[in-house]
């Protein structure tokens, strides 16, 4: 059984930063870059599994991104997995969900995969889309904002805990294959201990292009996106303000304030 | 001495008097008996130790003069016990000439006489050595039944052997069979001691009518006052003979146990302290052992992980527990002594490196939660502090053991969250505290002067300032104060801004050497680049890492703690001083300073030479209680129910009258103690400051935008 862990490199803002000059982004002299929390959970997730039910299941990480995301997949092969998958083009650059869910999806069926476990989102542009299109794509069954895992190797179901609003946990059985997306919380993720990391700089990370995946590029970036960027603002903070006075001096001054914001007067 | 008409020759103790051959053949048959079983029980445990790693040793010659050194003098027993050491101290030597007597007789009867016909033991040196056993025999009498009276009626809570690491329905809760062994090798020296003095006595008796013993008899004082004794009991001569015989049998039967057992029991110390003793290192915390970055793992998991010193060192315990008094983790009621976690190691290794064959490797495991194993929570309430290394008298380094399995638990991912995000913030900015790289050198905005850039231009002193100093509020005052100093003093000095990193000594004592060796050798390579003469800090647990443990990765630098240098400069006149402090305070040695660089005196002195009176604390110096930051503890909140080391250490100082100041020299104590002496209800009586704050405030140097909220600060004494 192989269980295919995608994690991305997330961006991580600085107390200070300022917006590139198109205004589409922030200016990466501002951004560390860190693995996403939630695929964080998802990949120790999957090391539990496996910790649990030995070398019948395999666990691949992957991601989608440049040269520096392979630190993102060093962190996860510092904990444990054998070999990883970096998919990049230049052409898959400003691409949306769908387009990453679409790569995944391509490298889920290349590696022959039997359960993808996605975090639910990442903590930088939190779409929470990637994981369920890659469902989609894919045309298997799907458990969101996954709390508790139980499988059993090649057994036809698994079943899983997902987390509701107050509370409430959701009891499921889902058909294998499947995907999953995991929240915060369903376990405690072990810390990747620095010789881990430069260990891991020894297992075989393999890069593929989209075209490798057998996707063109008007699949990928942003001709084959759903969505784009239009821009990044800062919403202008508000201010409060503490009404004093008698009730028609208050009432007065709730007026003027009304009248200021609506643009009259 | 002899009368002249005695043959000297004939005054002497005839061996085997009156034996039959029978008795005689089995007596050599029990001596070499118990002789072989000994030498098979050496086998069977150096065996046991050469089942560890391999270390290689060097300085030896220098290592054994210091064994020799502390043996003779007994300087490790008398610490902290005086009178324990002095007793052990008359066992030791008095038990020693015992041995080095039966040792002489056997050389001249079973050795130089059937050989050459060689003879010495009689006349004058007979009887010389005589009266040298008999009181020996007392001085070892008296040892034991000191021994035993220490056990008995002084019930010392360090001899009580249940655990704080487990709890009391667990199977290895209660080690009663230590109690048991303690006892019985009281009771088995004490039982060869008075035999002994009986079987000499009864022989006297026998003999009263040769004139060639009953004559000299008072060269043996004890043995005739109890043959008197026996006379008057009407005992007679032909019954003494009688007696004499199962005597000496009983008491050579015994001491052949002894032998034959000697290499199994709590006797094998003998050997063992001697051998730990001749091992030590000399900077066992200071500087923390070096791994293959290249191995497959690190870190102890096994027994068998350990190197064979440190199996030997397992065996070398007395269950003494001075380390265990000392530890400010037991002190608190966290779950660990450091006697407890040897005895689980050796209870261990004899389990299961004792035999023929080596078991499985998961019944070697040395961490885990079964009985003979070590709990992870038993390593991480360790603070690093060396007290149990310092006190040990057999020379026992438990904290390099400690660390070692803290490296496997670190690779395996298992620590407290609160560690983890201080690693992960180490690993990405380079500082635990998780503050932006870019705002390490933001403390030095409140000065009214630039600090040089160490990487930009030479200087003469390059200041690594640390994690706390460079983010931590209150100690960020203390960083200015020092700045302020050193300005006024007009020394060259520079830091190396955005460049420095934590230096590592809370990450390595943690366990994490991968990240350690990594912030070692990015530190060195950016000092490398910086001209300077040496380095300062205020910081001792970056001063100890700079110092002892840098130059294992190739940072070879003369390295000075902030009191030091502080202590120097006033020696030569460089500072200027406005004011007498005219406080008395009491003075807190931090670890890292303190007992791991031995450095005691030069904040003492920079104390006295401002006009500050320390009075010290009951535990002061090497026998100083940690403040419970250390080993990467200030990372992990201490929970709520339990008395933190702090406190404990801050009530110690609320017995000291008429103080008003706590003063460290350490960031981590600094935090630590701030919190401890406000939850300990001390904060209107004593205020928590550092060295360097009360030099600064002898200057006049606490500029207003500085301390703005601090009113504790005198600035309006006027000087001529």
């Amino acid at each position: 059984m192989k269980i295919l862990v995608p994690v991305k490199q997330v961006a991580v803002l600085d107390e200070d930063f300022e917006l590139r000059d198109d205004g589409k982004d922030v200016d990466v002299d501002f951004l560390d870059y860190e693995l996403n929390e939630w695929d964080d959970f998802a990949w120790e997730a999957a090391l539990q599994l496996q910790e649990q039910h030995g070398d019948v299941i395999e666990i691949v990480p992957m991601t989608v991104g440049p040269e520096e995301a392979s630190d993102s997949l060093l962190k996860c092969l510092g904990k444990g997995g054998e070999r990883a998958i970096r998919v990049w083009h230049e052409s898959l650059q400003d691409s949306d969900p769908a387009v990453i869910a679409r790569v995944i999806a391509k490298v889920a069926q290349r590696e022959q995969a039997d359960m993808v476990f996605a975090g639910t989102l990442a903590s930088d542009h939190g779409y929470s889309q990637t994981g369920v299109s890659v469902a989609a794509e894919l045309n298997w069954a799907k458990a969101a904002v996954v709390s508790k895992v139980n499988i059993s190797p090649n057994a036809s179901c698994i079943q899983v805990n997902r987390e509701l609003e107050g509370g409430l946990e959701e009891s499921i059985e889902v058909q294998c294959p499947a995907v999953l997306t995991i929240q915060l919380g369903i376990n405690e993720p072990r810390y990747a201990s620095l010789r881990g990391i430069k260990q891991a700089k020894a297992k075989p990370i393999e890069v593929l292009s989209h075209t490798d995946l057998g996707l063109q590029d008007s699949d990928v970036g942003i001709a084959g996106s759903r969505s784009r960027v239009r821009r990044m603002v800062m919403p202008a903070k508000g201010q409060a303000e503490l009404i004093e006075g008698s009730v028609v001096e208050q009432a007065a001054r709730l007026a003027d304030i009304v009248k200021q914001l609506r643009g009259g007067v | 001495m002899i009368n002249p008409a005695h043959d000297p020759q004939a005054i002497t103790r005839i061996l085997f008097q009156d034996f039959p051959l029978w008795m005689m053949v089995v007596f050599y048959i029990s001596a070499v008996a118990a002789m072989a079983m000994f030498v098979y029980g050496c086998y069977i445990q150096v065996r046991k130790y050469w089942r560890g790693q391999p270390i290689s040793l060097k300085q030896m010659q220098q290592r054994i003069g210091l064994m020799l050194r502390d043996i003779v003098s007994h300087r490790t027993l008398r610490r902290r016990d005086t009178s324990a050491g002095i007793m052990h101290a008359a066992i030791f030597f008095c038990f020693a000439t015992l041995f080095v007597g039966t040792a002489t007789i056997t050389l001249e009867y079973d050795i130089l006489k059937p050989i050459a016909g060689w003879t010495f033991w009689y006349g004058d040196f007979y009887l010389w050595f005589s009266l040298l056993m008999d009181l020996a025999g007392v001085g070892v009498g008296v040892g034991l039944v000191y021994m035993m009276y220490r056990r008995k009626w002084l019930a010392l809570p360090k001899l009580d052997y249940h655990r704080p690491d487990r709890q009391t329905a667990e199977p290895d809760y209660d080690r009663s069979w230590y109690r048991l062994e303690d006892w019985l090798f009281l009771w088995n020296l004490i039982i060869i001691i008075v035999t002994g003095y009986v079987l000499e006595a009864s022989r006297l008796v026998w003999l009263q009518t040769d004139h060639l013993v009953w004559d000299y008899r008072w060269w043996s004082p004890i043995g005739t006052s109890v043959a008197l004794l026996m006379h008057d009991f009407g005992l007679s001569a032909q019954g003494a003979g009688e007696l004499r015989y199962y005597l000496w049998w009983f008491h050579g039967l015994i001491a052949f146990l002894f032998i034959a057992l000697l290499p199994f029991t709590k006797a094998k110390h003998m050997f063992t302290a001697i051998a730990s003793l001749s091992l030590r290192n000399a900077q066992p915390t200071a500087r923390l052992p070096l791994t293959d970055p290249d191995a497959e793992t690190i870190g102890v998991r096994s027994i068998t992980d350990f190197n064979w010193k440190q199996l030997l060192h397992t065996d070398a315990c007395t269950k003494c527990g001075r380390c265990h008094e000392a530890c400010p983790a037991n002190a608190s009621g966290f779950p660990l002594s450091p006697r407890d976690m040897v005895l689980t190691l050796r209870e261990l290794s004899n389990n299961t490196l004792q035999g023929r064959k080596i078991p499985m490797v998961d019944d070697l495991k040395a961490v885990g939660d079964g009985v003979n194993q070590i709990r992870s929570e038993t390593l991480w309430s360790c603070r690093t502090c060396s007290a149990c290394v310092e006190i040990c008298p057999v020379g026992i380094e438990h904290v390099p053991m400690i660390v070692e399995m803290r490296r496997a638990l670190v690779e395996d991912g298992e620590m407290d969250a609160a560690v983890q995000t201080a690693l992960q913030n180490v690993q990405k900015k380079g500082n635990s505290i998780g503050e932006n790289k870019r705002k390490r050198a933001a403390w030095t905005k409140k000065l009214d002067f630039t600090i040089k850039d160490a990487r930009k231009e030479a200087v003469d002193l390059l200041w690594f300032v640390g994690d706390y100093a460079s983010f931590d509020p209150r100690y960020q005052k203390v960083a200015q104060s020092f700045a302020r100093i050193l300005q006024a003093s007009g020394i060259n000095f520079g830091i190396l801004y955005e460049a420095e990193m934590t230096a590592g000594n809370d990450v390595r004592r943690v366990g994490e050497e991968g990240l350690f060796e990594h912030l070692a050798e990015t530190n060195i390579a950016k000092l490398a680049a910086c001209e300077f003469e040496r380095i300062v800090t205020t910081d001792p647990h970056s001063f100890n890492t700079l110092k002892n443990e840098y130059p294992d990765f190739g940072g070879n630098y003369d390295v000075i703690h902030a009191t030091q240098l502080v202590e120097q400069m006033l020696t030569d006149g460089m500072i200027p001083l406005i004011r007498q402090a005219n406080r008395k305070v009491t003075y807190h040695d931090s670890c890292h300073l303190g007992r791991l660089n031995k450095e005691y005196e030069a904040p003492r002195q920079v104390l006295k030479k401002i006009g500050v009176e320390v009075v010290e604390m009951p535990r002061n110096q090497d026998n100083s209680f940690c403040c419970g930051a250390g080993g990467g503890r200030i990372w992990t909140p201490d929970p709520l129910d339990m008395d933190k080391p702090a406190e404990l250490r801050m009530q110690e100082a609320a017995q000291i009258e008429a103080i008003d100041a706590f003063v460290v020299n350490c960031p981590k104590c600094m935090n630590m103690f701030e919190d401890a002496v406000k939850s300990t209800g001390n904060d209107d009586k004593l205020e928590v400051i550092e060295v360097i704050e009360l030099i600064a405030s002898c200057m006049q140097l606490e500029s207003s935008e500085s301390n703005e909220t601090d009113t504790t600060t005198p600035t309006e004494i006027s000087e001529g």
